[in-house]
C-alpha cells in the first residue's frame, strides 16, 4: 500500500542526513512500525509519507499513486494525498467543538458530502472512539485520553487510503496509555486502515505491530515481525534498544558449521561461551554476544565452571520491582543483569552460578 | 492540439502555491517601503540642490555645514538634559509604582493599569497644553497666582524650559515606564528572592541584593528604550518649546523643515534626519545588546509567577496617596485646566467674572465643515491604517515563520527597522520623497493616502512583533493537522491561523487605532489643508495661539476617544492581556 524507494532527506540547518536511504513497503491493511531512539528519522520517514516534508531523493507511492519522485519531479502536496493522521500534540484545534474538529477533513472530501450525511459520518466516527456524548463540547475541555481519540476520530472520519501515527501515545500517563494502546489497535484492526505508526517506546511497538522497522541514523537497520525482532536481533544496537539484555563483547573461537544460525563459540570477558553463530563468522572475528536477563537461570551455591556455559559471581545489587526481582550479578569485572521471579531468595554479597542457555546466546554484529 | 500541450506543460510544472505568492507580495511590498524610505533620506542628505533638479550634484557639504554650526551642538546638548530630566522623573514615579503594584497588598491594582493604559493613550500634546496653562512665564496660572500672593515682578516658573519639557515628558512616559518594569517584575522567579530569605536575609536586603541586582539589566534596557521614545518625542518639545525657540532634536528638524522665514534647505534637513536616524539606531543597537543579556538574569521567562506579596500595613495610606497624586497632577489637572481655558474667551484664574464668562463659544466656532472633515479624514485613518498594518504583519510573521523563503532573515530585520525611526524623520523622508521623487508618477501629497501608507510602515514593528509573538504560540501540527485533512494554504490560513490570531489581531488592530487617533508628529510634516486629521486642528490652534479654541478641540477629540477605549478595553480582556503590548 505504500511504498518507499531509497529516501534521503537532509534539514536545510543540520550537517547529517535525517533519513539516508530508506525503503520499505507496507502490505494492505498492515500496521508497520517504525521504531527508533529520538534522532533516528523515524519522525522524518512519516512527515515525507504525509508530504510534510519534502525529501531529497527517492520515491513514494501510497496505493498505485506516485506522491513524490525525486527523478520525476513529482511532488503530491499534504492535503491532496488523502491520508488521516494523528499528530503527537495531536493538534485539537482549540477554537472548534468536538464536532467541527472532526467534520472538517470533510470539508474537503470530493465529492462533498452532503450535510445530513457530513453529520452522520461525523457522529459514526465519535461513536467509533466513543465521544458521541461529547459533541457539543469545546475541544479544549477534553482530557488527555479524550483529546487523543477525537484526534484519531478526526484521522479516519474521511476514509484516508492510510493513516500515519506519529508516536500518538507519547502525551498520556503510563495507565491510560496501557488502556489506549490496546484500544487502538483493536480499532485499527477492526478497520483495515493500512498504518504506519511511529514510536520508540519498544513495548508499543511489540504489542501492536505486524511488522517492525528498527530504525539507527537514518536508515532502518531490521525489520521483521515483533517476535523476530526481539528474538534474532541482527545486531546489538537493536537487541539492546528492544528490551534489556546482556552485551559481552567477544572473540569467535569456533565458527558455525551449518548455515543457518548454527551453533560456535565466542571468547568473552566472562568466559568462553556457546553460542548461536552466523555461518559467515570467521575464526578471530569480533563479534558482540547477547543475552537476555530473563534468559539466565541462577542458582544459589559455587558453581562447577567445567560446565558449559556456566559462569559464577557474585550478587552486586538486588532491585525490587514488584513482579521481578532485577539483580546484577558480578562476574569477573563484568556485570550481568539477570530478572528472577520475585520470591527468588537472593541478597547481595551471595555466591551464584549463572547458567547462560546456548538457545538464547546470540551472536551478531557490533 | 497545441494548447492542449502546452496545457500539459503547465500540469507538469510545480504548482504555486496562491497563498504563499500573495503573502511573499505582501511582504515584499511592506519592507519595499521601508527601504525606500529610508534610502531616499539618506540619499538626499548627501545630493546638492533642489531635489528633481536634473542638474543634481553630491555633496557631503550639508553634513559639514551641520556639524559646524554651533546651534547644532546647543540642540543636541537641550537634547541630552532633556532626556536625563525625563528619565529621572520617569523612573522616580514609576519604579515605585510598579512596585507597589507586582510585590506589594496595594488595593486597585486593576484600576492602576486601567488608568495607565488610558495615561499612555492620552496625546501628550493636550497634556502639554494643560501645563502651558498652569506654568506659563506670561499666561500661566500657577505663575500669576504666586506673583500675585509675593508681589513678585517675574514669574518665578517656565514650563518653556528644558527641564519643564523634561518634566512633562517625564511624567507622560511614566505609564509606559511602568509597564516595562512591571512585567520585568513579574517574570522574576520569586523563589531567588525566597531563596535569599531563607538563607536568613531579611526582605530588605533580599530586594537590596538580590531582586534589584536581578531587575537590573531589565531596568537599564527600560531606560534606553523610554529614552529612544523621548528622543524622537515630538508633541511636548513642540508644544512647550517651539514659540520660545527651544529646541529638542525632533522640534529642531522640524523647524528646520518648515521655517520661520525663507525656503527650507531640504538636503540640510535630510541630513539632520540622518543623523537623528543615526543616534537612534545606535539606542536600538544598545537596547537588543542589554536585553540580550537580561535572561541570564532569569528576567523575562515567560512563565507567570505570583510571587509574595509583602504587607504594606501603615505604609497603605502614603502609598495610596503617592499613586493617586501621580495621576491628579499628570493627567487629570493638566486636562482639568483644558476644560476651563476651553470655556474662557481668554484664560484667567478662577473667580466669580471668570466664571460669568464661561460659555461654548470656543467649541462654536470651530467651523462644522471643518470639523466634518476632519473627523471623516480621521476616521480613514483609524479603519484603514491598522487593517492594512495588520494584513502587513500578518504576511510577514507568515513568510518569516512558515515560509521561510530565502531571504526571510531580511524581511524580519526591514519589518522590525521602523521601530529605530524616529517618526519626525519618517515623515520628513514621506515628504521628500512624495514632494520630489514620486510626485510625476504617484501624486500622493496633499491625499490622506500619503499619511495612510507612513503610518502603516511606522506601525509596522509593533504589528509584526504582535503577530510573531502570536504565530510562535500556534503549534505547527494544528495547521498539519488541516494540510492533512484536505486544506490548501489558504484554506489553512482561514481555517485555523486566522480564527487563532483573532484575538491578537483584533486587540493590536484596536491599539494601532488608538496610536493613529493621537499622531502628531506624522501629519504635522505631510497633512496640508485636505488631508488634516483631528491631532492637526489642535495643533494649528496652538500654532496660532488661539488657546481657547485648540482646548475645546482638544477635548472633543479626547472625548470621542472613550468608545474606542471601551472597545480597547474588551478586546485586551479577551486577548488575556492585563497589561498593554507595548514592549518591541
Amino acid at each position: 500500500m505504500i511504498r518507499i524507494r531509497d529516501l534521503a532527506l537532509t534539514y536545510p540547518d543540520a550537517n547529517v542526513p535525517a533519513v539516508r536511504g530508506v525503503s520499505l513497503e507496507i502490505a494492505e491493511g498492515a500496521f508497520y512500525t517504525l521504531l527508533g531512539p529520538s534522532g533516528c528519522g523515524k519522525t522524518t520517514t512519516l512527515r515525507c509519507v504525509a508530504g510534510l516534508e519534502r525529501p531529497d531523493a527517492g520515491e513514494i507511492t501510497i496505493g498505485d499513486e506516485t506522491v513524490f519522485s525525486a527523478t520525476g519531479g513529482v511532488f503530491v502536496p499534504p492535503h491532496e494525498r488523502n491520508i488521516g493522521m494523528v499528530f503527537q500534540s495531536y493538534a485539537i484545534w482549540p477554537h472548534m467543538t468536538v464536532f467541527e474538529n472532526i467534520a472538517f477533513p470533510l470539508r474537503y472530501r470530493r465529492p462533498k458530502p452532503s450535510r445530513s450525511e457530513a453529520r452522520d459520518r461525523v457522529m459514526a466516527a465519535l461513536a467509533l472512539v466513543r465521544l458521541d456524548k461529547l459533541a457539543g463540547r469545546p475541544a479544549p475541555n477534553l482530557s488527555g485520553g479524550q483529546q487523543q481519540r477525537l484526534a484519531l476520530a478526526r484521522a479516519l472520519v474521511a476514509e484516508p487510503r492510510v493513516l500515519l501515527l506519529d508516536e500518538p501515545l507519547s502525551n498520556l500517563d503510563a495507565k491510560l496509555r496501557e488502556d489506549m494502546r490496546v484500544e487502538l489497535r483493536e480499532l485499527v484492526r477492526r478497520l483495515r486502515v493500512t498504518t504506519l505508526f511511529v514510536t520508540h517506546e519498544q513495548i508499543e511497538a511489540l504489542t501492536m505491530s505486524d511488522v517492525i522497522a528498527v530504525m539507527k541514523d537514518g536508515a532502518i537497520v531490521q525489520e521483521g515481525a515483533p517476535a523476530a525482532i526481539y528474538g534474532q536481533p541482527a545486531e546489538s544496537f537493536v537487541a539492546d534498544f528492544i528490551g534489556r539484555t546482556n552485551l559481552l563483547s567477544g572473540q569467535v573461537m569456533t565458527p558455525a558449521v551449518s548455515t543457518d544460525g548454527g551453533l560456535g563459540s565466542v571468547a568473552t570477558p566472562v568466559g568462553l561461551l556457546h553460542c548461536r553463530l552466523d555461518a559467515s563468522r570467521r575464526v578471530g572475528d569480533i563479534v558482540t554476544l547477547a543475552i537476555r536477563p530473563e534468559h539466565i537461570a541462577l542458582s544459589l551455591g559455587a558453581a562447577d565452571v567445567s560446565d558449559p556455559n556456566v559462569v559464577a559471581g557474585e550478587v552486586a545489587n538486588v532491585a525490587y520491582l514488584g513482579n521481578l526481582i532485577e539483580c546484577t550479578v558480578a562476574v569477573g569485572s563484568h556485570a550481568l543483569r539477570v530478572q528472577l521471579h520475585p520470591s527468588a531468595p537472593v541478597a547481595p554479597g551471595a555466591k551464584v552460578r549463572l547458567a547462560l542457555p546456548i538457545e538464547y546466546c546470540l551472536a551478531m554484529r557490533q | 492540439m497545441k494548447g492542449a500541450k502546452s496545457l500539459g506543460l503547465a500540469i507538469a510544472r510545480p504548482r504555486v502555491d496562491p497563498a504563499r505568492a500573495v503573502m511573499l507580495a505582501i511582504a515584499a511590498a511592506a519592507c519595499l517601503c521601508v527601504l525606500v524610505l529610508l534610502a531616499a533620506i539618506l540619499w538626499l542628505s548627501f545630493t546638492d540642490g533642489t531635489p528633481g533638479d536634473p542638474n543634481l550634484g553630491y555633496t557631503v557639504g550639508h553634513y559639514v555645514e551641520v556639524f559646524a554650526d554651533r546651534f547644532t551642538w546647543r540642540v543636541l546638548g537641550n537634547t541630552v538634559v532633556f532626556l536625563a530630566v525625563t528619565l529621572a522623573v520617569a523612573f522616580a514615579i514609576a519604579l515605585p509604582i510598579a512596585w507597589l503594584v507586582e510585590r506589594t497588598d496595594f488595593p486597585g491594582k486593576p484600576v492602576v493599569f486601567t488608568l495607565m493604559t488610558v495615561a499612555l493613550l492620552i496625546p501628550g500634546f493636550a497634556v502639554a497644553l494643560g501645563w502651558l496653562f498652569l506654568l506659563h512665564p506670561r499666561i500661566g496660572l500657577v505663575n500669576q497666582a504666586v506673583m500675585a500672593l509675593f508681589g513678585l515682578e517675574h514669574a518665578p516658573f517656565n514650563i518653556s524650559t528644558v527641564f519643564g519639557m523634561g518634566m512633562v515628558e517625564g511624567l507622560s512616559l511614566t505609564p509606559i515606564t511602568f509597564i516595562m518594569i512591571s512585567v520585568a517584575l513579574r517574570s522574576m522567579d520569586p523563589a531567588l528572592e525566597e531563596a535569599a530569605a531563607m538563607s536568613g536575609a531579611k526582605p530588605r536586603q533580599a530586594v537590596w541584593r538580590i531582586t534589584l541586582r536581578l531587575l537590573w539589566p531589565a531596568l537599564l534596557a527600560a531606560a534606553i528604550y523610554v529614552a529612544a521614545i523621548c528622543f524622537a518625542a515630538f508633541d511636548v518639545p513642540a508644544v512647550l518649546g517651539l514659540t520660545n525657540r527651544i529646541f529638542t532634536f525632533s522640534t529642531y528638524v522640524f523647524r528646520s523643515l518648515t521655517p520661520t522665514e525663507g525656503a527650507p534647505d531640504y538636503g540640510g534637513v535630510a541630513t539632520l534626519s540622518v543623523i537623528m536616524l543615526a543616534i537612534a539606531a545606535l539606542m536600538s543597537v544598545s537596547y537588543r545588546a542589554v536585553q540580550r543579556q537580561a535572561p541570564r538574569y532569569a528576567v523575562v521567562t515567560g512563565k507567570a509567577y505570583r510571587p509574595r506579596l509583602s504587607p504594606l500595613g501603615r505604609a497603605k495610606g502614603p502609598a495610596l496617596a503617592f499613586v493617586t497624586a501621580f495621576f491628579l497632577v499628570s493627567q487629570a489637572l493638566p486636562l482639568l485646566m483644558l476644560g476651563w481655558a476651553a470655556g474662557l474667551p481668554f484664560l484667567q484664574a478662577p473667580s466669580a467674572r471668570a466664571v460669568a464668562a464661561l460659555s461654548l463659544d470656543n467649541f462654536r466656532s470651530i467651523p462644522t465643515d471643518l470639523l466634518l472633515r476632519i473627523i471623516g479624514n480621521t476616521a480613514i485613518l483609524m479603519v484603514a491604517v491598522p487593517t492594512l498594518t495588520m494584513v502587513a504583519s500578518l504576511a510577514v510573521s507568515w513568510v518569516v515563520l512558515r515560509a521561510k523563503p530565502r531571504g526571510a532573515a531580511l524581511v524580519d530585520f526591514l519589518a522590525f527597522l521602523p521601530v529605530t525611526v524616529p517618526p519626525i524623520v519618517f515623515s520628513v523622508a514621506a515628504l521628500l520623497l512624495a514632494l520630489f521623487v514620486l510626485n510625476a508618477a504617484v501624486p500622493l501629497y496633499g491625499t490622506i493616502w500619503l499619511l495612510v501608507i507612513v503610518y502603516v510602515i511606522a506601525r509596522l514593528s509593533y504589528g509584526t512583533r504582535m503577530t510573531n509573538t502570536a504565530l510562535i504560540q500556534i503549534h505547527r501540527e494544528l495547521e498539519e493537522a488541516a494540510q492533512m485533512s484536505g486544506a490548501a494554504s489558504f484554506g489553512v490560513l482561514r481555517a485555523v491561523i486566522l480564527p487563532l490570531l483573532a484575538p491578537t489581531i483584533l486587540y493590536a488592530w484596536i491599539w494601532i487605532a488608538l496610536l493613529s487617533y493621537r499622531e502628531l508628529t506624522l501629519p504635522v510634516v505631510l497633512a496640508t489643508g485636505s488631508n488634516l486629521p483631528f491631532s492637526m486642528l489642535v495643533w494649528s490652534y496652538v500654532q496660532s495661539s488661539s488657546y481657547g479654541r485648540a482646548s475645546a478641540a482638544a477635548l472633543i477629540m479626547l472625548a470621542l476617544m472613550v468608545p474606542v477605549l471601551l472597545l480597547y478595553w474588551l478586546a485586551a480582556r479577551r486577548a488575556g492581556f492585563l497589561t498593554p503590548r507595548v514592549a518591541r
